[in-house]
């Protein structure tokens, strides 16, 4: 169980590490250029980095049958998603 | 190359991002008022900026925290379970309170949270005794070389905080940090350090929440929010790696002054 927990630690940290690290370099690529379309994709890319790590630990703990803490990540990936749902994003 | 005004956001982003990440929280509770107040910037540009600067801050220092064991994701979990349902709530319920009656209910709390902090600043959260069973939501942590263990109490409290966390976060355009931190670090036996690495890894999806509706809503200044973020980047990590070289009782004593400044600043807002 502490080792299973520690893997999805890891999984959460590289995914939030490519997000964080992909995201920093478009901003400073758009700041540099004054490029509005540039600088949109870095913003984007940032907001949706913490949705992405709510979908891959949901889907972790489901696959580990952790169904109540499953449970618990499906919740908020549903109001996360009703977010983007109220804001046009899907 | 950047014009002068970048630069100020870059170094202001990086500032709230470096206090942010050592205590667990986004940041946006100072870099609100220093956008509007300070740089007298329109306050829905100024939230929205804030929100997509917390989840920058709260990504970064989280990767820090889970390398080093100081996320309990179960307990982060249940408690954003609750702050989700708090937004929500905070969302439907703002009507009911004026904007004077809110901030004061924020300064009140902000006070009561700084005094219980300082009386309980001595006690320890964590227990010698290893073979303990820390429980589902308790956990393991290591403190200069020596392991412990820790246990979650009073459940229920840390639940109605993170509801309350959650309501104002979408109200002000927080992380929420500044009322989770506290609450689990003194009330609820959850090491500073974990309260704070936890914070991290749940504060990020909540701002998210709220900033999707911003973004939409056309409240992005494309530039600002881009040099904040990129200051907070490389500072919130920094943060995050300082905290593990400061002790305990000096992150509770930095986070007193800090409930304090915010409190003043609510009451001030409020008069």
């Amino acid at each position: 169980m502490k080792g299973a927990a520690s893997s999805l630690d890891r999984l959460v940290e590289g995914l939030l590490s490519v997000g964080v690290v992909l995201a920093g370099l478009l901003l400073l690529a758009g700041l540099l250029r004054h490029d509005p379309a540039v600088l949109r994709a870095g913003l984007l890319l940032l907001m949706f980095t913490p949705v992405s790590r709510v979908v891959v630990v949901t889907v972790a703990l489901f696959a580990q049958r952790d169904w109540a803490f499953g449970l618990m990540s499906l919740w908020i990936l549903l109001v996360l998603l009703s977010s983007l749902r109220v804001a046009h994003f899907i | 190359m950047f014009v002068t005004s970048t630069w100020v956001f870059v170094l202001i982003g990086a500032g709230t991002g470096l206090v942010g990440a050592l205590l667990g929280l986004g940041g946006g509770i100072f870099l609100v008022p220093l956008l509007t107040v300070g740089l007298g910037l329109p306050i829905r540009q100024a939230i929205t900026a804030s929100l997509i600067s917390v989840i920058a801050t709260a990504s970064a220092s989280a990767t820090v925290n889970l390398n080093r064991g100081l996320v309990n994701l179960r307990l982060g979990l249940l408690l954003e379970m609750a702050t989700a349902v708090g937004g929500l709530g905070g969302a439907l319920l703002s009507h009911l309170l004026t904007q004077r009656q809110l901030f004061l209910t924020f300064a009140a709390t902000m006070a009561l949270m700084s005094t219980a902090m300082l009386v309980r600043s001595k006690r320890r959260n964590v227990i010698d005794d290893v073979g303990q069973d820390p429980g589902r939501l308790g956990g393991r942590i290591e403190e200069e070389g020596r392991p412990y263990v820790y246990h979650l109490r009073r459940g229920p409290v840390a639940l109605l905080s993170s509801l309350f966390a959650g309501a104002i976060s979408g109200l002000l355009g927080l992380g929420g940090g500044i009322v989770k931190v506290p609450v689990l670090s003194t009330f609820c036996g959850i090491p500073i350090k974990v309260a704070a690495g936890t914070s991290t890894f749940m504060i990020g999806v909540t701002a998210a929440t709220s900033a999707f509706v911003n973004y939409s809503r056309g409240d992005l200044n494309p530039e600002l929010t881009a040099a904040v973020c990129l200051g907070a980047l490389p500072a919130s990590l920094l943060g995050a790696r300082l905290s593990q070289k400061v002790q305990a009782r000096s992150l509770k004593l930095l986070m007193v002054v800090v409930l304090l400044a915010v409190g003043l600043r609510m009451a001030l807002e409020g008069r």
